[in-house]
């Protein structure tokens, strides 16, 4: 059992820092960087000039600007993660990495683990932008809690990310999949404007994403919220988290399986 | 007449390649699609033509959206298919089979319009009844060639890098921004109006509200007088993706860097 869990954290950690390499093998650090400080200041910006021409909504420019710049977690952490099998398939590693006997929920969820550090800098650089560009008042802000609300959500949004990429190992491309989540929560994950504004059928997948409980939380915490007053809220993100990770796993094996079985692992 | 036939067969080219693998319309319209949808929903219970002042600006994303990743994305599928040196093998220079496929893709991009123009009317029961339509073709027409023209230019870059993608990810915002397809540019700050302006699709939105929405008050050109600097924005952009694609196709036959990973 020891020698288990060893070896599971072995390669988790393996494949974290395998991962990280890979990805400035193609990808030039300026660019990164780029993407970094200026992918969540024009959505942002999209948003905040939308409420502002739009007056007597509901809304408020603090409202869209932190819902806003919590969403953008979903570029690296729903987008990249979600992409990771199929970059395995375009770039023909998928057999050699799938052949190996390690623990494949180490060596998935370490391959994603970058894309949290990168998620939770994206999220306060977008913080940052609403306070310095869009004037939202962080006067009261609870910093730990809002802190804690960011990095689980990198966390809980990676694990959703993840079971996308489960998903993905049996289609002809990742890519698209990735696109639809990636922006999907605009519209369902009261980034933009309350859950319950939207039409009720749409509403249950908004609660089923853990952006959802992510935004009211960070909108609480700017508010100056405790940790205490969003107990729920946090619990809820976390449990999502979870049960996508699970849910991804099983998806995973029965793909892996099924594929190993046809010979249809990398067929396009 | 050989540019026009090298255009016309990409076109074709393009379609063909859509017709194989349509799922690819989805991640390049999937924002405007989600945008339009927010825009939509936040406009709701606001009096005048916010509904189809939305409907139009969406339908302006949705053609950028694709003509965005058709330009960055073609040049990176054809290295992924290792076809990029066959394909600039040809007499043809690469901008007209570039401009073939933006010209499709653009196109293909209305669908995102009719998905809106649908849902608006069948969920927001919104009014979106045109003040002139053929004067609302011609702009829509205008409108979609200066997307292209614009995708063209930025398409050069993306002839040196293999960062095609990241860079189309982080260009569909800004434009979205600039150009006010969904407020006016009125509300962005006074320095970066001179951006909007030199934005072909800005004044291609505008002629398109001024056709679209009866007593429409935006710039002083009227419409006429937009699509009149649109075309000349446009043919800017044309003569600019020339001598740029000139000298980046060189650099990369130089260098030998087409298919580089």
């Amino acid at each position: 059992m020891f020698q288990t869990v060893t070896q599971a954290g072995r390669v988790f950690w393996s494949s974290a820092v395998l991962a990280k390499r890979a990805l400035f093998a193609w990808l030039n650090p300026g660019l990164w960087i780029m993407q970094l400080f200026f992918m969540s200041v024009f959505q942002i910006a999209f948003f905040v000039y939308v409420v502002r021409y739009v007056q007597g909504s509901e809304a408020t420019v603090a409202y869209v600007a932190i819902g806003n710049a919590i969403s953008s977690i979903a570029y690296v952490t729903v987008f990249s993660v979600c992409n990771i099998t199929g970059e395995e398939k375009q770039q023909g590693t998928l057999q050699p990495v799938l052949v190996t006997p390690a623990n494949r929920l180490a060596m998935f969820t370490g391959r994603a683990m970058f894309q949290v550090v990168n998620g939770i800098a994206t999220v306060f650089i977008a913080l940052g932008y609403a306070a310095f560009l869009f004037g939202v008042n962080f006067g009261n802000t609870d910093w730990i809690a809002l802190t804690v609300v960011i990095t689980l959500t990198a966390f809980t949004m990676t694990l959703f990310g993840l079971m996308l990429s489960s998903v993905g190992l049996y289609l002809r491309t990742s890519m698209v999949l990735a696109n639809i989540f990636l922006f999907l929560g605009l519209l369902v994950s009261g980034v933009n404007f309350p859950v319950t504004q939207l039409p009720g059928w749409l509403q249950p997948i908004g609660y089923a994403m853990p952006l959802t409980y992510a935004t009211d939380a960070a909108r609480m915490a700017v508010d100056g919220a405790g940790l205490s007053e969003m107990g729920g809220l946090l619990f809820n993100n976390a449990i999502l988290g979870l049960a996508w990770l699970l849910v991804g796993y099983i998806i995973f094996r029965v793909f892996e399986n099924l594929s190993r079985r046809l010979g249809t692992m990398e067929k396009y | 007449m050989p540019k026009l036939r090298a255009i016309a067969a990409s076109f074709r080219h393009q379609y063909l390649h859509f017709l194989a693998d349509p799922q690819w319309l989805i991640p390049n319209v999937i924002l405007p699609f989600m945008i339009t949808m927010v825009v939509l929903i936040m406009f709701q219970g606001q009096q005048g033509n916010f509904a189809l002042y939305a409907v139009l600006g969406g339908g302006m994303m949705g053609m950028w959206g694709n003509t965005l990743y058709a330009s960055g994305w073609s040049i990176q599928f054809d290295r992924w298919n290792g076809t990029l040196e066959e394909v600039l093998a040809t007499p043809s220079g690469l901008i007209w089979i570039i401009a073939g496929r933006s010209i499709w893709n653009a196109l293909v991009g209305i669908f995102n319009g009719l998905f809106i123009l649908v849902i608006a009317i069948v969920f927001f029961n919104a009014d979106l009844s045109m003040y002139d339509p053929v004067l609302f073709l011609l702009a829509f027409l205008a409108t979609l060639l200066s997307l292209s023209a614009l995708g063209l230019l930025f398409s050069s870059a993306f002839v040196l890098t293999r960062q095609a993608g990241v860079l189309t990810n982080g260009l569909e915002y800004p434009i979205y921004v600039g150009t006010g397809c969904m407020f006016p540019i009125a509300l962005l700050p006074w320095w970066t109006n001179v951006l909007s302006y030199s934005l072909g699709p800005t004044w291609g939105i505008e002629s398109i509200r001024y056709a679209a929405i009866g007593g429409y008050e935006g710039f002083a050109t009227g419409y006429w007088g937009s699509m009149a600097i649109m075309a000349i924005i446009s043919l800017t952009y044309v003569a600019i993706a020339i001598y740029l694609f000139r000298v980046v196709e060189m650099k990369a036959r130089v260098n030998a860097s087409f298919v580089r990973y």
